[in-house]
């Protein structure tokens, strides 16, 4: 099982749907909310050079915004 | 198998059209890339009928669970090419290709971009376009909305909850929003400031942005430093799949349809956004009830090519 991590804000709704993405295949992931979390929010923007979310943390590959089709190619789901 | 009805677009025109044509058992696919359409992008939601107060992309999610309960299959992907093929549609997006034998376009417009230099490479480095997104990383910041319309005043309204200071900036002499939105903008009081008739001429920064050029100076500027800029300048309608179909276009490029949702090509009907129905009025209401509209002139249809 890779190991995932989504950075998300709680209104963001490219967040929702990335999750809602993980538990149609599921797959576990781990949620850090970069609003309140400012460790988290420094992780993202080292990890990805900028301030969007969602950013995706696939085993190292990083996913910037909800991208389905590189998403299903790093989880190797359809 | 060949479709009764292919729907592109799973925003509030292609899932009420999908709601209705699940109804009418008619075997129902939606295409769509991104799901929700606008609304689920539009924050919280409290002009529909019946629900007091929900979030876009709740709204949306509710639409597209009843369509699915009744049998309407969902397709991921960007329709790229759209052809008639004797009695059926052929539709292709990069993976696959389905028929139908009538299709509704329901897949809304594009988001408007300034089309400035930096503009790109500062996406997501201080340049923004989904303030529910991303406005919530700019508490305590200083940020600017640039749009004169209603949605440019809901950005402001829930930025208004992190930032400590937002500028409205506006192209023309007064904002056009709903006055319930304006209201709210105006409890924000000095923490929002707007600056219309100006425009912003450059974006500046190296890593991130740094600063915004203006086209008329603010407190004897035209320099005006922000952290966060979003854009909520309006959108456009995608015209690639109507010329390939040859559908009549009007002069902003919007789909003609009739009050039945037809087009000028038989069995190919419009429904939201990318229609010139209800003029610049673009809601969820009535992209809904376009969708519901279209999805019955199919039916219609279906009918009579029985008899």
């Amino acid at each position: 099982m890779p190991n995932i991590t989504i950075y998300t804000t709680p209104s963001c709704v490219y967040c929702k749907s990335a999750k809602e993405f993980f538990k149609e295949h599921n797959v576990s992931y781990k949620e850090l909310d970069v609003v309140g979390d400012m460790r988290a929010r420094e992780d993202m923007i080292k990890k990805s050079g900028q301030l969007g979310v969602p950013v995706i943390d696939v085993d190292g590959s990083i996913v910037i915004g909800f991208d389905k089709r590189k998403l299903s190619e790093l989880l190797k789901v359809s | 198998m060949i479709y009764d009805l292919i729907i592109i677009g799973s925003g509030a025109a292609g899932l009420a059209a999908a709601l209705y044509a699940g109804r009418y058992k008619m075997t129902t696919l939606v295409i769509a890339g991104e799901f929700g359409g606008e609304t689920a992008t539009a924050g919280t939601i409290e002009n529909y009928p019946a629900i007091a107060s929900i979030d876009g992309y709740d709204f949306m999610k509710t639409m597209k669970d009843q369509a699915l309960s009744l049998g309407v299959k969902l397709a991921d992907g960007r329709v790229d090419s759209i052809q008639k093929e004797g009695s059926a549609f052929k539709l292709s997006t990069k993976e696959e290709t389905f028929e139908g034998k009538t299709v509704i376009l329901a897949f809304g417009s594009r988001r408007r971009h300034l089309n400035l230099p930096n503009e790109k490479e500062l996406t997501g480095k201080g340049v923004h376009y989904c303030w529910t997104c991303d406005g919530p990383l700019y508490g305590g910041k200083t940020v600017a909305m640039v749009g004169g319309g209603d949605s440019s005043v809901k950005g402001v309204n829930f930025l208004g909850e992190y930032a400590q200071k937002i500028y409205l900036i506006a192209k023309g002499k007064e904002i056009l929003a709903e006055p319930i939105n304006l209201d709210q903008m105006k409890k924000l009081g000095d923490k929002v400031e707007v600056l219309t008739e100006t425009e912003v001429t450059t974006i500046v920064g190296d890593k991130m942005l740094e600063k915004l050029v203006l086209s008329k100076s603010y407190q004897g500027s035209s320099d005006l430093k922000v952290d966060g800029l979003f854009i909520e300048i309006g959108f456009d309608p995608d015209t690639s799949l109507p010329k390939q179909l040859g559908l009549k276009l009007d002069e902003k490029n919007y789909i003609i349809v009739d009050n039945k949702m037809r087009t000028n090509v038989s069995r190919v009907f419009a429904a939201g956004d990318a229609t010139n129905h209800f003029g610049s009025f673009k809601q969820d209401i009535t992209a809904a009830a376009m969708g519901a509209v279209a999805a019955t002139s199919a039916y219609e249809y279906k009918n009579q090519s029985k008899t």
